[in-house]
């Protein structure tokens, strides 16, 4: 469960003539992998992930979620984005129920892991807060809870953390590596941030950009359980190093 | 997994700081009570040299009465003993509040419930805005004004020609608001209301309306003052009682201490239903006025 396949996708924007955002994409995400897309704004990464949310529709070539072609957006599917997108009218708690709710699902099935969930972001004191009384770290713990209530089989993070301060930031790298850790569900990342792709990451598919490409895929074989004390370990730097010079080689490569 | 399993992760991750209701409190009290007394002076000053300027208890030959001439007809007109004479402005002044407030009541009811919906529709179908929108758009340019001859020769010299030139006139910002609202809610709301598996009916009912609850508010609120310009002129004209007709028929007799008191008596009407709208878009957007405030 939880198994993605890209069989030369590609997504063009504007009709027959127009612009060209991701060329033959092929990816392979196995059940329980954590891939983090990683590249420069405008190579196509967050299209990818909205392709596999079934916010657009793929122009060309197969993909597939479970063995089953992606159609539309669905719960099995959650999607944090990168500004939280939560309701503004709808308290913490409304926010992360609004999923189960409208699935019609009884209270009783949902109820006690919303509350799990709440406390496990630390929020479990914010439940009756607006989204606006809220810092930017904090919405993200709302976004990210309303997504785990619901179960889904991957988890799709369009640069989640890209909008919050380095310190908030770490915390939340932090939270997602536990939380993932405990889950084993599969996620696909996107970030610009290296470091952050290490951290997080089984798996670093490095894009380039126009069209949007995966120029490289790399193994991280960091042991695990992770944490944000291994940014600064000497392992954690010889993998920055390589993949850094190794980033380079393809990016210059495909320049 | 299933939906009921219990989770338990233990984090280090450290917790953040709230900014919870940072500074909220000393930015609503800004209402500033000396700023309040400003605003007294210009409307004091003005009827004071409205008062003083007369000469006895008229201007202009008797055309504009004096505020003192128009308090004393206004008292009578609203506590004075009807009684068997042929002076109708002993008296009933709450009745004719009554029925034009109703009108207006009534006009305004059936312009939201259609200018509501069909506005959001509009906004979130590209389907109903091709079929409707350019129907709307061709008969907005008709005053209401222009209106009152074809709605007289349809609904007679009866109640309803005056809700229905209310309705109409409220229509128009109540559906072009409601259209905008729907057109601007942000993308993602949407997405997000999609991925967590909400339907349609759900994205429509419980994303876009609530959305577009701000701008639809807008609309309220220009169309009640067009609600209240429409029961004045059709009452004018369409039907034999309310605030509008004895506008004009006090002015046939000669009874401009009527008129001013009846004009002073619609711009409070006015006045009052625009703050009971005011109160109740404070009431349902308190996360609006916070989110202004924060950002």
């Amino acid at each position: 469960m939880g198994t993605i396949s890209f069989d030369h996708v590609g997504k063009t924007y504007g009709g027959k003539n127009g612009v060209l955002a991701l060329d033959g994409i092929d990816l392979k995400i196995g059940e329980g992998e954590f891939v983090a897309l990683l590249g420069p704004s405008g190579c196509g990464k967050s299209t990818l992930l909205n392709l596999l949310a079934g916010f657009e529709d793929v122009s060309e070539g197969i993909m597939l979620f479970d063995g089953a072609p992606v159609t539309r957006p669905g719960p099995e599917r959650g999607v944090v984005f990168q500004e939280a997108a939560l309701l503004p009218w709808l308290s913490v708690w409304e926010n992360v129920v609004f999923g189960p709710r409208v699935q019609g699902k009884p209270k009783s099935e949902y109820e006690e892991r919303a509350r799990d969930i709440l406390r496990i972001v630390g929020l479990e004191n914010f439940r009756d807060a607006l989204p606006v009384q809220l810092s930017g770290g904090m919405r993200q713990r709302v976004g990210i809870a309303r997504v785990l209530v619901m179960s889904p089989r991957v988890l799709l993070m369009d640069e989640p953390f890209g909008a919050l301060d380095a310190q908030t930031r770490l915390s939340m790298q932090q939270l997602l590596l536990d939380v993932w850790e405990t889950l084993k569900t599969t996620v696909l990342f996107v970030t610009h941030d290296i470091d952050e792709a290490i951290l997080l990451a089984d798996r670093i598919c490095v894009m380039s950009a126009r069209p949007g490409r995966i120029a490289k895929h790399i193994d991280i074989d960091l042991r695990r359980p992770r944490s944000i004390d291994d940014l600064t370990g000497s392992e954690f730097t010889r993998f920055k190093a390589a993949i850094m010079s190794e980033m380079r080689a393809s990016l210059a490569h495909a320049h | 997994m299933t939906a009921t399993d219990r989770v338990t992760v233990k984090t280090s991750a450290p917790a953040e700081r709230p900014s919870l209701f940072a500074g909220l409190g000393e930015r609503l009290s800004g209402a500033n009570p000396a700023r309040k007394v400003l605003g007294l002076i210009l409307p004091i000053a003005l009827v004071a040299i409205w008062q003083l300027a007369g000469t006895n208890g008229s201007l202009f030959g008797g055309a504009l009465p004096t505020p003192d001439r128009v308090w004393s007809a206004w008292v009578l007109w609203a506590f004075g003993t009807p009684t068997l004479g042929l002076n109708p402005y002993i008296g009933t002044w709450y009745d004719n509040v009554v029925f034009s407030t109703i009108r207006v009541a009534k006009g305004f009811a059936l312009a939201i419930a259609l200018g509501v919906p069909i506005g959001i529709m509009i906004g979130w179908s590209r389907l109903m805005a091709a079929f409707v929108d350019p129907t709307i758009q061709w008969l907005r340019p008709v005053p209401i004004t222009a209106w009152l001859p074809i709605s007289i020769a349809i609904f007679g010299i009866r109640d309803f020609g005056s809700v229905f030139l209310i309705t109409l006139g409220a229509f128009y910002p109540i559906v072009i608001n409601a259209t905008q609202g729907a057109r601007d809610v942000e993308r993602n709301w949407i997405r997000a209301a999609q991925m967590m598996g909400a339907s349609k009916t759900d994205i429509l009912l419980r994303v876009v309306f609530p959305a577009a609850l701000p701008s639809i508010f807008t609309g309220l609120r220009v169309g009640l003052g067009i609600g209240w310009t429409a029961v004045i002129v059709s009452e004018m004209v369409a039907v034999k009682s309310g605030l509008g007709y004895v506008l004009w028929d006090a002015y046939y007799v000669g009874r401009m201490d009527i008129v001013i008191a009846d004009m002073v008596s619609i711009g409070l009407l006015g006045f009052i239903s625009d703050r009971l709208i005011v109160f109740v878009e404070s009431w349902l957007l308190g996360w609006r006025r916070m989110q202004s405030f924060n950002n």
